[in-house]
């Protein structure tokens, strides 16, 4: 079959007597899909990396005539070798909700109108030139996303950083990943993991960090399964706040209270120096110790500021400082037993035994998220597992290109696609790269995400595009930052693809091309780039990201910066993106590899993938006989000082429970996507609250009641879900926050980690009422 | 002279046959920890390799799991439709359409009956059999329905399913019509009481389906390249 041109498909001869569903449930009837003329044998197979998570697998997309209608994984990619989770093989669902937005849409007397696009385009740009007329460049900002493809983030920082001037450029994965990002730079100088996914199929001990991976990484979770029963021996260990589905599936489940996971990965460290299972050959050659600033604040309070301090120390008073956390007193802070803090500590302690750690937002949404980060880190570095396959300290990612777009382009305010607007060298690169003048450039870094909406609320920012994210749903105590968007003289631009809570409060909607609609990158958590190539036709007006951007940028007059056409200007985006990573360290691989490939491994070196870094053996930027950790100026990796420090808000007597938010298998994120997907939304039709089975029992709330979850900043009606898929502990309840209409976040606390900036939506206090 | 060679011959003889003693235990216990199988899933995991056609292992296994009674029997309960309504598109993972208990166990359970099919009493049902028994975490991609209603309405088609019997020839074996992705284990749904009666085979014994049926894929027809 030829697909250079394929013939739109008008009449989509549908079998109109879809069989009746003959299901076990009376009542409830699963038609059959509606059917295309064409057989199942004339599928055409396209490549393509999963919109979702970071996992990053890769599908196989099935295509019949112009629309996509089948998905399997593809065998070809490592990372999943064929296999996918119901979202995955579900996916291509998400581009055929009958409330697709196809057409701009601008607000007119208070109503969103169908506009031609270039019109639409016109006024985005000239409200962009009016505000930074009347109030300055820096009251213009973009919020993007994880979900950006890496074109979209690598013009939009152009644009925004390069062109215009201003660092008012933040993305979701603030939310996400940042305090895995500070925990990586403040312990190898660097970010992205050292390891790869490989490390599944080598290691004899998984640990997994408050991360239920059976749910939101499902497919490396599977292979983690595949791995224990062909070897045996192999032990999961869920170090977690709630019982999940990965703990029932775990060799042991190991709870601890919500914040003491920084006193038990301490404890960890000194049962490993009391028993001596210091791998003294690796600290002394390759490890250096330091400490930084304590008592830092949550950063709840609008303008807050803080920059950390690192102060070289010796292991005695790294030692000194673990004098505290001895199991005993360890036990009593975190509810762990001394006997299972031991116990983790032998594993990480056993020289037989390779060890991997995961986690993902139990780590990383917390108010010492770079803390925790940090401490994971030591309990590897002092025994040396770290950068050699099966031992591997790993930071999950959420989104399909948080790494690809927003750490690697770096499209938050203080960072550059290579290092950060503060150092002169970097603006110099850019302004070089991008053709600008090095003073267009600020050296000074603006608001991170929390920041950024709380002067939208004060008015110091009055507008704002937002593109491929939903923060009328996500932000912590959503209604400051609601009634902030919502201010008549702020202008709200969103590009979209479906109605959502962000697209109520837009000034302007802008048609985007979904996906397999469009040509672009993602980059998932093993430092693999996938290229994404256009597989079925945009709808209606839709446009990719990347091409608004461009759009506005000309209307702005930055011509000779965005001077590509329509046909080449993904390739063109990547060749000239590629120039800020050209060295051993990062390079990325050439865009007609990437096209060939199911995704490559960065620094690609040589024609060569690099699956582990700072490991002589496989790294071609590290020097020396065995490891280099080469992203810190002493060459060292740095083993870090951090005490434990109570969460910003805990449960007292008039909000006695914890609140822990999060996410599940079937939904994606907001639920934009996933809610539109006829089995996904069948599943899992609206969201919930856990509750621990003592605590209902005795509050006489029973499966299914309406119960309030409120807090002192708003609250939440909703149905009671007892031993369903999750079990809180007592004491706590979980909400996912899929669900528009039972909006979570109005309840949450915007209180973040001071040297990440990354919002802790796992903790605060909340009451539970009948009603 | 001739004593001392034959004295050393028999020292040579008797070190060699230690080390023999010595060997080859060691020798049986490593072929015999050496499994093929064991080596195939550290590195494919979860996937089905393409070339795994080529043994038709997982057929003859299965196959050897199943007693008499299971091959013989048929149960008229579930039909083409109704096995096509709980899919979204040819090949998609089914969902489950019973009750299932939470908390779950993520895993291992559903394979309680689904790995070897049996008779279910709560359901009144011969259990079908998964074709990849080998995927521990069965509820990452087949989930229980507990709403009724869309969200928004969808656009949603995808192609029709493969018609049956297409021989090429009368009485020739009829080609596979669909993927063979995770679904490679022809016994799993062609055979036993669990099978869907309109694909279900009449000559289960013969064992290596592979040999007779070969998947219909959509390759253009051979032609050669007329260089002379």
């Amino acid at each position: 079959m030829s697909i250079t041109r394929r013939s739109f498909i008008k009449t989509l001869a549908l079998n109109s007597a879809a069989a009746a569903a003959a299901t076990l449930f009376p009542g409830i009837s699963f038609s059959a899909w509606k059917k295309l003329d064409a057989a199942a044998g004339g599928i055409e197979w396209q490549k393509t990396p999963c919109r979702f998570c970071g996992t990053g697998c890769g599908l196989l997309v099935g295509v019949s005539g112009e629309r996509a209608v089948a998905v399997k994984g593809d065998p070809n990619c490592t990372v999943n070798k064929g296999l996918c989770c119901v979202k995955g093989y579900h996916s291509v669902q998400i581009l055929y909700g009958k409330d697709r937005i196809t057409k701009a849409l601008v607000r007119k007397n208070g109503k969103l109108v169908e506009t031609p696009l270039a019109e639409a385009l016109d006024l985005v740009a000239r409200k962009l030139q009016e505000t930074i007329k009347s109030h300055g460049k820096d009251a213009v900002a973009m919020y993007g996303s994880g979900q950006w493809s890496i074109t979209d983030g690598y013009v939009a920082s152009k644009l925004f950083k390069g062109c215009i001037g201003t660092n008012n450029l933040e993305a979701n994965a603030r939310l996400c990943m940042a305090s895995a990002v500070t925990g990586f730079l403040t312990s190898f100088g660097l970010d992205e993991p050292m390891g790869c996914y490989d490390d599944i199929d080598h290691a004899d001990v998984f640990i997994t960090w408050g991360n239920n991976m059976a749910e939101m990484h499902p497919v490396l979770f599977s292979r983690m399964l595949a791995n224990r029963t062909s070897k045996g021996h192999v032990k999961i260990i869920d170090f977690a706040t709630r019982t999940t589905r990965t703990s029932q599936a775990a060799d042991r489940s190991i709870l601890f209270k919500p914040q003491t996971d920084l006193a038990v990965a301490n404890a960890i460290c000194y049962e490993i120096i009391r028993n001596d299972w210091v791998n003294w050959d690796f600290v002394n050659k390759h490890v250096s110790f330091h400490k930084g600033k304590t008592n830092i604040g949550y950063g709840t309070e609008d303008h807050f500021k803080f920059q950390d301090k690192a102060e070289s120390v010796d292991f005695e008073q790294y030692k000194e400082f673990l004098a505290d956390y001895t199991p005993e007193n360890v036990e009593k802070i975190s509810g762990v037993s001394a006997k299972d803090i031991r116990y983790l500590a032998s594993l990480y302690g056993d020289p037989d035994k390779k060890v991997v750690s995961y986690w993902c937002m139990g780590m990383n949404q917390h108010t010492r998220g770079t803390w925790i980060n940090n401490l994971v880190y030591n309990c590897h570095l002092l025994v040396g597992k770290i950068s050699q396959p099966g031992n591997s300290p790993f930071s999950l990612t959420g989104q399909p290109s948080a790494c690809g777009t927003v750490r690697e382009v770096g499209t938050l305010t203080h960072k550059l696609p290579h290092g950060v607007v503060m150092k002169e060298g970097h603006r110099k690169l850019a302004a070089k790269i991008w053709d600008v003048p090095v003073e267009n450039i600020d050296p000074k870094p603006t608001y991170h995400t929390v920041e950024m909406f709380r002067a939208l609320d004060r008015g110091d920012i009055r507008f704002m595009w937002v593109q491929v994210t939903n923060p009328m749903v996500t932000m912590p105590n959503l209604n400051r930052y609601r009634n902030g968007a919502e201010k008549d003289d702020r202008f709200m631009v969103v590009s979209e693809i479906y109605p959502t809570p962000t697209y109520d409060v837009a000034d302007v909607v802008l048609p985007s091309a979904l996906w397999i609609e469009r040509e672009g990158f993602f980059g998932n958590s093993e430092r693999r780039t996938q290229h994404a190539d256009q597989i079925v036709p945009m709808p209606g007006d839709c446009m990719s990201n990347t091409w608004q951007i461009i759009e506005v940028a000309r209307r702005l007059g930055f011509e000779k910066q965005f001077p590509w056409s329509e046909d080449t200007y993904i390739e063109d985006i990547w060749n000239e993106y590629i120039q800020f990573h050209d060295s051993p360290k990062h390079r990325m691989a050439p865009y007609n590899e990437l096209k060939a490939r199911s995704g490559i491994q960065w620094p690609f070196v040589d024609g060569m993938e690099t699956k582990w870094r700072y490991n002589v053996k496989y790294d071609p930027a590290a020097k020396g006989d065995d490891f280099h950790f080469y992203g810190k100026p002493d060459n060292r990796a740095w083993i870090w000082l951090r005490p434990y420090e109570p969460a910003a808000e805990s449960p007292d007597s008039e909000y006695p429970f914890w609140l822990n938010t999060g996410r599940i298998l079937e939904h994606w994120h907001t639920g934009s996507m996933t809610r539109r997907v006829p089995i996904l939304h069948k599943a899992v039709p609206e969201s919930y609250v856990e509750i621990n089975p003592d605590d209902a029992n005795r509050m006489g709330i029973v499966n299914g009641m309406k119960v309030k979850v409120s807090s002192r900043r708003g609250s939440v009606v909703m149905k009671a879900s007892i031993n369903g898929r999750g079990r809180p502990p007592q004491g706590m309840v979980f909400v996912p926050f899929f669900d528009e209409s039972y909006l979570i976040n109005e309840v949450t606390l915007d209180a973040f980690c001071p040297i990440s900036k990354q919002p802790d939506y796992k903790k605060c206090a909340v009451k539970l009422e009948r009603v | 002279m001739m004593e001392t060679s034959d004295k050393k011959v028999g020292k040579i003889f008797l070190v060699f046959a230690g080390l023999c003693i010595i060997t080859l235990p060691l020798v049986v216990f490593s072929a015999f920890s050496f499994q093929p199988g064991e080596m195939t899933t550290t590195t494919a995991v979860g996937a089905q390799d393409l070339d795994f056609d080529q043994k038709v292992e997982a057929i003859f296994i299965n196959y050897d799991a199943l007693s008499k009674e299971y091959l013989a029997g048929v149960s008229s309960a579930r039909t083409l439709d109704e096995y096509y309504s709980r899919r979204q598109y040819p090949g998609s993972p089914p969902y489950i359409p019973h009750k299932v208990e939470e908390p779950d166990l993520a895993r291992v359970e559903c394979l309680a009956c689904h790995a070897r099919g049996g008779w279910s009493e709560a359901l009144k049902r011969h259990t079908p059999i998964t074709p990849h028994p080998e995927q521990e975490a069965c509820r990452q991609c087949h989930v229980a329905m507990t709403g009724e209603n869309l969200f928004v309405d969808t656009d949603w088609a995808s192609v029709a399913t493969p018609r049956l019997g297409r021989s090429e020839l009368p009485g020739a074996p009829p080609p596979i019509p669909h993927e063979l992705q995770m679904r490679g284990n022809c016994v799993a749904c062609h055979v036993g009481p669990g099978a869907v009666t309109a694909i279900r085979v009449e000559h289960p014994s013969r064992g290596n389906c592979r040999q007779c049926h070969v998947p219909d894929t959509n390759v253009k027809p051979f032609r050669r390249d007329n260089k002379s």
